[in-house]
């Protein structure tokens, strides 16, 4: 029992931690959180489904289609409901459009894929067990983005493009960065991200439209706890997640669990609306 | 009579900008020439900082202004710098969690890497204080080092004319010199600088020629070493008590 | 030249029409929705009676979303709650079985609590993370009626309500679930109306200037929630009631973005627009029947399509009063002599201190020991360089900030720090550097918002237009009046204000705090964008302020301005004062000149 939990609240811990990760990078490049970071792991799922089971792709050039849809889906989010309100002054117009896109998204999959959840393909030939591919395959991408995003930031110079970016558009824009082209790049690795956390989770969430607002939600509590843009943070809670939702579904059952995460959720932000490793906003006066 | 320039690098006409509703320039006309210090001065909120914005594509503006024969109109920040006219903006804002080293390349970002290598050493001698904190983080740095390396920055692309925005902000006297001395050092290596500044007497020690601008236009033309400018300029700055309250430019 | 004495006529007549169009989301609901049965058409009368229902709620939620502006997604699960309670209590489950008129009243209550909780986090959250919240509560509630099933019957359900004679049937039905529908939108109307609708939109849209004229955004949210709460829960049991049957799979996620889409492509800060956007919404997918599987993706296109194109909706493209051309060169002329109709003298000498303040930012020192003492009927100028200090000390004053040593005192009382609602009961007025007006509102609103304490109804007596209330408004309405004659904009006043000059836009602020009869007015560089004779007359006008004694503590750059008209001035250099006197000192001080000139 002890095993289950650990391995399924580690696996899925490390799922919604990518989705962390996907609205932290899409928050890094336009200081906005989008829906679409749901949005983009359930189609990593659903496209996985699609070209590898239906089309009858190869494992790894459906994997990697995957991630392209992925990218293009952030590219989409970039230009039509994020560029288009960050102009405006109304600054909470940013979370309707990227809820009426996700939506969007969601209800196409709904109606042109299916309304029940579809099997999702084994990605590699090894039977079941204790450390079955489900579980270790969504850590491995967790721990694998990670690196792979400390590389791009410390070793690459579009790497500290992005963060100068984050830290200061305006003074970026002064020294003549290319923001624009950077911030599209920036939601392009979101989406890539995202698709890779619902790939990867796959086996275990299976193709099913609803995942959205459920990754939109369990994506978004370990960016709220382990504080904003913090990527670090954001596998820490979602790992924390992972194994107190398992925890929970094993002590009370499925929908307690549920509840319990979200009172909890709810508590922690009550406390410390900043998370709990993020710091404090002053107001600007 | 206008004061004979050198060869005119920015020629700027009736430009007018403002923030949303907000017109803050009504129509400014200034020129820097090739290798001179222009210094502009005025009274807070008169628009000098807008000014530097409009020239380098932070903002929207109208009228007409060109930069070695080419118009800038429309013309975004990245077209501007690579044109050769970089904007060292207020602040010294630099990117805090990135050493300066990064910091350095990223002004170059898009140039070929050996040149931008080599720059970026050029403009760390520059500033050999902080050449010695090159793996640093820029966090670490104080105040005035954050200054000198926002200028640094502005150097790696070997620009023709560099616009420094109040580079004295917050600095104390010791330093202000320093970054001041690094502007006359440029002069000499033939780069022009139009100096934004609060700190009047070293900058008119400074340049060349020298523009006042308050209420949103130039009120004042002078060359730097005119003998009476001090008065005039606190004419500028404080007005007369007059209906009009600004001062004739210069004859 | 407007004859003066018409003032208060002109208040009047604007009121009397402001009112009727109000009431017209009333009107046409009434007779449209009682001439629906005449079709004769009893699936019509179903869909009519489903939009009515729906109705209710955003009714409510309207005034969550559309005024206040909060992002709250998930108010399905209160229609759940209101169908559950509602449907339990009549069917008899769990305790003796309820008439269904009382399970309708326990539903309403109970929504009107759970409304408060799961409005609760919007205090103290985010946009998008209160948006999460409500997402949040809105799952667990489905998921709680599914594992409840000695209650709420699990997959199974429980039945809905019967409502008796007259009705039963169901277009007696329809009339009884109308009959709510209209009370809901003329409760709504009448608050939309009164100085809590007009408090709302400040909250959404200017919040720190709703703070300076004594809004208390808590206060004001927890109403809200309360009675959209309660009309939800109603309208959940009216649910129960029309579906004679419920499961948990009737309260999908696709139902509260109806809702939450209806009040968008409506337009905010409306009643008549989302009550359009609710009838199209329930309406469109019957009338297409390959629609009804693309209506979620239909109305999130729509969405989408609203906010990028007509943010404002339905309602903004109704609003053919202000497509009407403004007269191109206006002038602002202000008529201080009017400002006896406004103000009252203020009798008793006050006295505005500051002792030895000091306020760090991280290593800077903003201010730094500063004293400061402003004089009622004294105009009092705050100059200094960049970075001096000046608008830090007056967002110490008006209460943004608080200081780290010192106090600020209005004679003897010590004003509390952090409290910037705190100020106008001590009628503390002040404007800003950035003009901070509701784009979307009129002027007059915008002025009327500056007299919103001065009110004395409750929200019960709002929502039910009692006589309080009346009063209340044509008081508000007559004084906003007379100080946008005073500072000379009163024939903008129905001009809604983004289409409004930056200069004009200044005087509005300045009449917005006039309505607070202030004792003391902290202007915060009222001159920036302004023409040289605009300067004048503000100039004039300023003085006719402090002549009816009050204290003005004016912030400027323009140094015209602070020598032609202030009676004392302070210079302020890096956060501590530099000099104090009359002009004609602090003109000729030659320390103040080199701090200016940086030597």
């Amino acid at each position: 029992m002890i095993e289950s939990i650990v391995s399924y609240g580690l696996a899925l811990g490390a799922v919604y931690a990518l989705i962390g990760i996907t609205y932290n990078v899409m928050f890094a490049a336009s200081r906005v959180f989008s829906f679409s970071a749901g949005a983009v792991g359930m189609l990593g799922g659903v496209f996985g489904a699609l070209f590898i089971d239906r089309l009858g792709m190869p494992v790894v050039l459906g994997f990697l289609a995957v991630l392209a849809v992925g990218a293009l889906i952030g590219i989409v989010t970039e230009i039509v409901t994020v560029r288009p309100v960050l102009k405006s002054l109304e600054q909470h117009l940013y979370v309707l459009s990227t809820l009426a896109f996700a939506l969007m998204i969601q209800q196409l999959v709904a109606i042109e894929w299916s309304t029940e959840p579809q099997p999702f393909p084994r990605v590699l030939p090894f039977g079941p067990g204790i450390f079955d591919q489900q579980f270790w395959l969504p850590m491995l991408a967790c721990g694998s983005t990670i690196l792979g995003l400390e590389l791009l930031y410390r070793h690459t110079l579009v790497g500290r493009a992005f963060l100068a970016i984050s830290e200061d558009n305006y003074a970026a824009r002064a020294l003549g960065l290319p923001e624009r082209e950077l911030r599209l790049a920036s939601f392009a690795l979101a989406g890539a991200i995202g698709a890779l956390a619902g790939f990867t989770g796959g086996e275990m969430m299976l193709a099913y439209f609803g995942n959205g607002p459920l990754l939109n939600f369990y994506g978004f509590v370990p960016v709220a706890l382990g504080g904003m843009g913090s990527n670090r943070g954001a596998v820490a809670g979602g790992l924390a997640l992972g194994l107190f939702q398992q925890s929970a579904n094993f002590l009370v059952g499925g929908v307690f669990a549920s509840v319990a995460v979200f009172v909890v959720f709810i508590l922690v932000l009550l406390i410390r609306p900043e998370g709990l490793a993020g710091a404090a906003a002053a107001r600007r006066v | 009579m206008p004061i004979s320039v050198r060869e005119p690098l920015l020629v700027i006409n009736g430009l007018v900008a403002g923030y949303g509703k907000i017109n803050v320039l009504n129509g400014v006309d200034l020129t820097v020439g090739a290798g001179e210090v222009v210094a502009l001065l005025g009274p807070n909120g008169a628009g000098k900082t807008t000014l530097l914005r409009a020239i380098s594509g932070l903002l929207p503006w109208s009228g007409r202004a060109s930069f070695a024969g080419t118009n800038l109109s429309g013309a975004s920040p990245r077209d501007v710098v690579r044109s050769g006219l970089v904007h060292v903006i207020e602040g010294h804002r630099v990117f805090t969690q990135l050493t300066v080293f990064d910091n350095l390349l990223l002004a170059g970002y898009g140039m070929p890497r050996r040149e931008r290598a080599v720059q970026v050493e050029e403009a760390l001698a520059f500033f050999p204080e902080i050449a010695a904190k090159r793996q640093d983080r820029a966090v670490t740095l104080s105040g005035g080092q954050q200054q000198m390396l926002a200028v640094a920055q502005g150097l790696v692309r070997r620009p023709r004319l560099l616009m420094l925005d109040e580079p004295s902000a917050g600095l104390s006297p010791v330093l202000v010199d320093r970054v001041l001395a690094a502007a006359g050092r440029l002069r000499d290596a033939g780069t022009a600088v139009l100096l934004v500044e609060q700190l009047v007497e070293k900058a008119l020690a400074l340049a060349d020629r020298v523009y006042a601008l308050a209420r949103g236009s130039i009120v004042l033309e002078a060359a730097a070493d005119e003998h009476d400018l001090p008065r005039r300029l606190e004419h500028a700055y404080f007005g007369q008590q007059s209906a009009h309250g600004v001062t004739p430019a210069s004859p | 030249m407007r004859d003066t004495a018409s003032a208060p006529a002109l208040a009047a007549k604007a009121g009397g029409f402001a009112r009727l169009e109000a009431l017209l989301p009333v009107v046409v609901l009434a007779v449209g929705g009682s001439c629906l049965p005449l079709l004769g058409d009893s699936y019509l009368g179903v869909i009519a009676t489903r939009a009515c229902i729906y109705w209710v709620l955003v009714s409510g939620l309207n005034l969550v979303v559309g005024f206040a502006g909060q992002i709250a997604i998930g108010w399905v699960a209160l229609l759940t709650l209101g169908a559950y309670v509602t449907s339990v209590l009549s069917a008899g489950t769990v305790m003796p079985e309820l008439s269904p008129y009382l399970a309708l009243a326990i539903a309403t209550i109970a929504g009107a609590i759970s409304g408060v909780i799961v409005g609760l986090p919007a205090l103290r959250l985010r946009t998008f993370y209160f948006a999460m919240t409500t997402l949040g509560f809105a799952t667990i509630v489905t998921q709680i009626a599914l594992a409840w099933k000695s209650v709420t019957g699990g997959g199974v359900g429980v039945p809905g309500p019967v409502l008796p004679w007259p009705f039963a049937s169901p277009w007696g039905f329809y009339y009884f679930c109308l009959a709510i529908a209209v009370i809901c939108t003329w409760m709504t109307t009448n608050v939309a109306a009164s100085r809590f609708g007009r408090a709302l939109v400040a909250i959404r849209d200017a919040e720190v200037a709703a703070e300076s004229v004594g809004i208390s955004k808590p206060a004001l949210l927890i109403t809200v929630f309360v009675f959209s709460g309660a009309v939800a829960g109603l309208a959940g049991g009216l649910f129960a009631s029309l579906q004679s049957y419920i499961t948990p799979d009737a309260f999908t996620f696709d139902l509260s973005v109806l809702f939450f889409i209806a009040i968008l492509i409506g337009g905010r800060g409306s009643v008549l627009g989302p009550l359009l956007g609710t009838i199209i919404l329930t309406a469109l997918p019957e009338f297409a029947a390959p629609l009804v599987a693309w209506s979620t993706f239909l109305y999130a296109a729509l969405l989408l399509v609203i906010v990028l194109a007509v943010p404002g909706g339905i309602a903004e493209m109704l609003d053919y009063k202000n497509r009407r051309p403004l007269a191109q060169h206006r002038e602002i002329r202000p008529r201080s002599e009017l400002l006896s109709k406004l103000m009252t003298d203020n009798a008793n000498p006050t006295v505005l201190a500051l002792n030895n303040v000091a306020l760090s930012f991280g290593g800077l020192r903003a201010i730094d020991g500063v004293d400061l003492l402003i004089h009622s009927g004294e105009v009092h100028g705050l100059i200094g360089p960049n970075g001096s200090g000046k608008t830090t000390i007056l967002n110490v004053i008006s209460g943004y900030y608080a200081p780290q040593a010192g106090q600020v005192r209005l004679n003897e009382t010590a004003l509390q720090p952090r409290a910037p609602h705190t100020r106008a009961r001590h009628r503390i007025a002040r404007t800003f550097q950035t003009p901070r007006l509701i784009g979307a509102a009129s002027v007059l609103e915008n002025v009327m918002i500056g007299g919103t304490i001065d009110g004395h109804g409750a929200f019960v007596e709002s929502l039910l237009s009692l006589p309080r209330h009346c009063r209340d408004e044509a008081l508000l309405r007559e004084d906003a009046v007379a100080a946008l004659t005073a500072v000379g904009l009163e024939q903008l006043a129905a001009v809604r204000s983004d289409r409004l000059q930056h200069s004009e836009l200044r005087f509005v602020e300045i009449a917005r705090a006039l309505m607070l009869r202030p004792s003391f007015l902290l202007l915060d560089e009222p001159a920036a964008g302004l023409s040289v004779d605009e300067i004048k007359r503000l100039g004039a006008l300023i003085v006719a302020i402090s002549r009816r004694g009050t204290g003005v503590l004016l912030v400027e750059h323009h140094a015209d301005l602070i020598f032609d008209i202030c009676d004392r001035v302070t210079v302020l250099n890096l956060g501590k004062v530099l000099a104090s006197g009359s002009p004609g000192e602090i003109r000729a001080h030659r320390e103040v000149v080199n701090a200016y000139l940086g030597a």
